[in-house]
């Protein structure tokens, strides 16, 4: 038990130009768009690219994001299902968000549980509660709802409605089918 | 010896007898489960063979009310999700707003703040302490212990806000109003208590060495392993990784302040008892440089819509919660409520970790494991 400040690594902040100067350079020959909200820089990528750019992202010594902090999903109506990636990396000390739209109609997005640990739980949330595929991932069941419980409540067409009428034990008319 | 027809017989144990794989049920209304969390073991005699954890008991929908709510409303749903520091829940909340929004906080609103926030992470940890103690087996002592100062301190969030575990203190752009006129003499005393509080707690638990030998050496990790299960906070520090969000991305204006990020050595469950003990002191200082720094002024921005309207804003933004990276991935799309609030549980990262840690252990070293992450069932279900 010691307490010291900074053993590893400094707390220098990575300004986000320099940082998409550099994923520009390590991401070349992929389709990417680069994007920044308030905090992050953003990879906008398709389905098909996102195994490989995680892979980049992961694997690359000047980029080397080992934590994964955040999937969260994101319900576009028209535009279909989304879901965001929230990377970090404790040897650069910089983070990136990555943004994964699906067409309407086919939400898949391929599992990167075998690259993080911590994808488990995440995926299976975002599954569940805006109807997300994660294509691999090796327990796709509920996790925060029933286990037959087949709804997705965060879609923007679910209505907030009671607890029984979702479970069908009141009668009144959920709205929607199941 | 009679076998149930659907359990198999694991043949040649030491002794010549044949052992059967047994399922434990644990929770969801077990008092070890600290609150309504569920855990099915497989156990092989006294050793876990498997664990499979249930959760959702508690879902509440947190994410879509917050998207039926106006910014102003939502706050409270907020406040329930990690109860035992409602106020490091308002903080990353309003941040998150604030940002969306573009609002500035005044100078006297952020040292208020961070008191708060700091104030809430001390009771958070006693009350891990006094759970953990119980966990351990010194049954009602650790907790009568931890119950003193988190009266007095739940004392002052009343004196302060009015509520005690749910405050809704805390504004987009400020705090709802200014410290009672006291309020300096309180929080010194507050925190001779609340050191006072620890050093009783030190003496209790670190000084006995039966808790000592339990907790020694049980579910070490690396960092690496840590790293790639997502963990964060206590948790991660304990493996010996110095990573604190209040250090390496600094918010509001934990920047100006001196304080020592304790970490462990090898990641088991002593060491992250012990990061926490040794963080509650660290928070002490930040409390007692915020009132050496404090100055006086508004604290609350005046020029504030009455009805907060964000045309368009994505954000993610990170703050250190009690049980570690408690972060808001906010979306708006114009209107008077958020597109979608996503949020980061550190409970529900730590939680999704607990198989890993308990394969191989006892059974009552697995209670003691869960302890150790201390999670806190609100934040996991959301």
């Amino acid at each position: 038990m010691s307490e010291k400040t900074a053993t590893g690594h400094s707390f220098k902040q990575v300004p986000n130009s320099a940082l998409t100067e550099k994923l520009k350079r390590a991401l070349t020959g992929i389709e990417v768009e680069y994007r920044e909200t308030s905090t992050d820089v953003d990879l906008l990528v398709s389905p098909a690219n996102f195994g490989r750019v995680v892979r980049e992202l992961n694997e690359r010594k000047e980029l080397s994001f080992d934590y994964l902090r955040n999937i969260a999903g994101v319900d576009y109506v028209k535009e279909g299902l989304a879901a965001v990636y929230h990377f970090y990396s404790f040897k650069q000390g910089h983070a990136v968000q990555v943004t994964v739209p699906t067409p309407l109609g086919a939400p898949h997005v391929p599992s990167i549980t075998s690259t993080f640990a911590a994808a488990d739980w995440h995926e299976r949330e975002a599954a569940e509660m805006v109807g997300l595929v994660f294509d691999g991932h090796p327990n796709p069941k509920n996790l925060l709802l029933e286990e037959d419980l087949r709804i997705h409540p965060l879609l923007k067409a679910h209505p907030l409605q009671k607890v029984e009428i979702l479970q069908g034990i009141e009668e009144n008319d959920p709205g929607f089918k199941f | 010896m009679t076998v149930w027809p659907d359990e198999s017989v694991v043949p040649g144990h030491a002794g010549g007898f044949d052992t059967v794989d047994m399922t434990i049920n644990i929770g969801p209304q077990h008092p070890a489960t600290h609150g309504v969390f569920r855990m099915a073991l497989t156990v092989d005699g006294e050793v876990v063979m498997d664990c499979e954890p249930y959760i959702g008991y508690l879902h509440r929908g947190l994410e879509k009310l917050s998207e039926a709510n106006d910014y102003r409303q939502a706050m409270g749903f907020w406040d329930r999700t990690d109860y035992l520091a409602g106020m490091c829940c308002e903080g990353a909340y309003c941040m998150a707003v604030e940002k969306l929004a573009g609002i500035d906080v005044p100078e006297r609103a952020e040292y208020i703040r961070v008191m708060m926030m700091e104030l809430s992470r001390i009771n958070s940890h006693f009350m891990f302490l006094g759970a953990f103690g119980a966990d351990v087996g010194s049954f009602g002592t650790s907790f009568i212990y931890a119950w003193r100062e988190r009266e007095r301190i739940y004392d002052f969030f009343e004196e302060v806000s009015g509520d005690r575990m749910f405050p809704t203190y805390f504004r987009p752009g400020g705090v709802a109003f200014d410290l009672p006129e006291n309020y300096e003499s309180r929080i010194r005393w507050l925190i001779s208590s609340i050191r006072q509080g620890i050093d009783d707690f030190d003496g209790l638990l670190t000084g006995n060495e039966i808790f000592v030998e339990r907790c020694r050496n049980l579910a070490p990790m690396t960092v690496e392993r840590a790293v790639n299960l997502g963990l964060s906070g206590p948790v991660l520090r304990a493996t010996g990784l110095d990573w604190d969000v209040r250090k390496a991305e600094p918010y509001s204006i934990y920047d100006r302040f001196k304080f020592a990020i304790p970490v462990g050595v090898q990641g088991d469950v002593f060491d992250r008892y012990h990061v926490r003990i040794s963080e509650m002191f660290q928070s002490t200082l930040i409390v007692e440089q915020c009132l050496d720094q404090i100055t006086e002024g508004l604290v609350l921005n005046p020029n504030l819509p009455k009805n907060l309207r964000i045309e368009k804003g994505e954000c993610y933004v990170r703050t250190e919660g009690t049980k570690g990276e408690y972060s808001v991935y906010a979306l708006a799309k114009g209107g008077n409520k958020p597109y979608r609030m996503k949020l980061r549980s550190p409970s529900f990262c730590n939680l999704s970790a607990l198989r890993e840690m308990v394969i191989g252990s006892y059974v009552a070293d697995a209670i003691i494991i869960l302890g150790s992450l201390d999670i806190v069932l609100g934040e996991v279900d959301k």
